[in-house]
């Protein structure tokens, strides 16, 4: 599939050193457009959507924003936190707004599965279905993902 | 055969060059807005080439406003009102803007093109902004994550702040990183050292500025500051002082207890530092010794996750509790307030349950 200039300009911000240290596709070698399809494949097949997904992530996010310092413990099976740092970031897909440098980190004691986002990561896979290349530090597999929040 | 497709090259690159000569012409003549004029606060008038966007017209002409991203227009701090001129809203601004700065005329300056006279407003304090040229003169490891970096200025050579206002800090390209980044950071300093400024910094992870600061910079190095920036700064009132502060947030609060030292005070002051363990804690012998300093001063560090193993005696938990200890006359009470937005609203919300008025809570919440 040929590459828009709009998609060369969303890669260009993706890559180290532009928005993040270390960028957003990390050593993934796929297209921009195939990441994001597999990855829609992969939430289709466990019957989920993004937004099903953010919505559970930003609850979360949410629930710990306050107990600042200490994790909280949400449904029983969730020990959640999260930790503000100084500053904001935006969107590589250049969509309006600036997203705070929060890093929410959550441990599913059920299942033993921890995962950790931000909240630019609940708004790139809200809007524009990105859970980042592998190989990116803040890297969301679907699958795993999925099994944290709802199981 | 080749000889045609030769002169089809040649034909074509000649059109092409002809096009770009003519394209260069336009944009000459065309787009050639002049001399434009700046009205500033209808007290100040600076003259400046058209074209440019306001915000690097201003930085031209040394007059700094706020702006983290460079003028690309994704961080929204570059705003100033316009009171004329600029032209219609862009839609790169309207989401950065709410109903109210819009209908009250405030634009994003790196949004505004200027192509014809314009007046604008801005406060007063941004005139003592200025572009600084720093050395580093010392770095100072707190923790494992924070690190106090002092800069000696340069040109000009002295700086002028408040405490508890901020400066930013400009990245040189690195590793990966291809283009200068600007970040802000309280000052730590006391105001009476105008030759230096100390910077408190956490290293934040996939941060560009702060793993530039951690892992790069180095004593010697020259940097470039812009400042100061900011309205957080301690009120010269009589009324009784509650400081909290977690993290890199002690920066604005021990600039301003070294400014108190200076300048003497009677006022009852207590300080919560709010941190998770002990290996978080840093400068507390200092801390501690502004009880010796000041009249009425108590520093209370609070540990939030602290094992019952770990080697304390001192507060553990949250901050809150233990407010209504130190408030004795919560409306003659002032708090100021340094550390991540979840810690603020908490804080906010205690200190107002106790009597303390919304309109003395302070705060600088790592906006």
């Amino acid at each position: 599939m040929k590459e828009t200039p709009q998609e060369s300009k969303i890669i260009a911000r993706m890559q180290a050193g532009v928005i993040t240290l270390n960028g957003f596709l990390g050593s993934d070698t796929r297209h921009l457009h195939e990441i994001i399809a597999e990855d829609a494949k992969v939430l289709s097949a466990l019957g989920t959507s993004q937004s099903e997904i953010a919505d559970r992530m930003q609850y979360f996010s949410d629930a710990s924003f306050e107990s600042y310092d200490t994790p909280v413990f949400i449904e029983d099976n969730y020990e959640v936190e999260t930790d503000v740092v100084r500053g904001k970031l935006p969107c590589p897909f250049s969509h309006a707004g600036l997203y705070r440098k929060t890093l929410t980190t959550l441990h599913n004691r059920a299942n033993g599965i921890s995962v950790r986002w931000t909240a630019l990561s609940i708004h790139m896979i809200r809007e524009h279905g990105f859970f980042e290349g592998i190989g990116s530090p803040f890297r969301l597999d679907p699958q795993k993902l999925y099994k944290a929040l709802f199981t | 055969m080749i000889i045609q497709i030769a002169k089809d090259i040649l034909i074509t690159c000649g059109i092409s060059a002809f096009l770009a000569f003519i394209l260069t012409l336009a944009q000459k003549y065309l787009n050639n807005y002049g001399i434009c004029k700046i009205d500033i606060n209808g007290k100040r008038s600076i003259d400046v080439e058209g074209g440019s966007s306001l915000l690097n017209s201003l930085t031209d002409k040394q007059v700094f406003l706020p702006s983290a991203c460079g003028g690309r227009g994704s961080c929204g701090t570059c705003k100033c009102k316009v009171v004329s001129g600029g032209g219609p809203v862009l839609p790169t601004e309207k989401p950065f803007l709410s109903s109210t700065e819009l209908s009250n005329g405030i634009r994003l300056s790196c949004q505004v093109k200027i192509k014809s006279d314009i007046r604008i407003d801005i406060p007063e304090a941004i005139f003592n902004i200025r572009k600084y040229r720093a050395v580093v003169h010392e770095i100072l490891d707190y923790t494992y994550d924070i690190k106090g970096i002092t800069f000696k200025m340069i040109e000009p050579g002295q700086i002028d702040f408040k405490t508890g206002q901020y400066v930013q800090l400009e990245t040189k390209p690195y590793g990966k990183v291809k283009q200068k980044t600007v970040r802000a950071y309280s000052i730590s300093s006391k105001p009476q050292e105008k030759d230096r400024v100390q910077l408190i910094i956490r290293l934040v992870p996939e941060g560009i500025c702060t793993t530039w600061v951690h892992n790069h910079l180095q004593v010697g190095d020259e940097v470039n500051i812009t400042g100061p920036y900011g309205d957080f700064y301690l009120r010269d009132t009589k009324a009784d002082i509650i400081f909290v502060a977690g993290g890199s947030g002690k920066a604005p609060i021990k600039s301003m207890l070294e400014d108190l030292q200076v300048v003497g005070t009677t006022r009852k002051m207590t300080y919560f530092f709010g941190a998770r363990d002990v290996k978080d804690l840093y400068l507390t012998e200092e801390m501690y010794a502004y009880e010796k300093v000041f009249d009425d001063f108590k520093y209370e560090p609070v540990l939030s996750h602290c094992s019952p193993e770990c080697q304390w005696d001192g507060k553990r938990g949250y901050v809150m509790p233990y407010f209504k200890d130190a408030i004795i006359d919560p409306k003659n009470t002032e708090a100021y307030l340094c550390g991540s937005p979840g810690m603020i609203n908490a804080v906010t919300k205690g200190l107002k349950e106790l009597g303390v008025p919304a309109d003395k809570i302070y705060f600088d919440s790592f906006g």
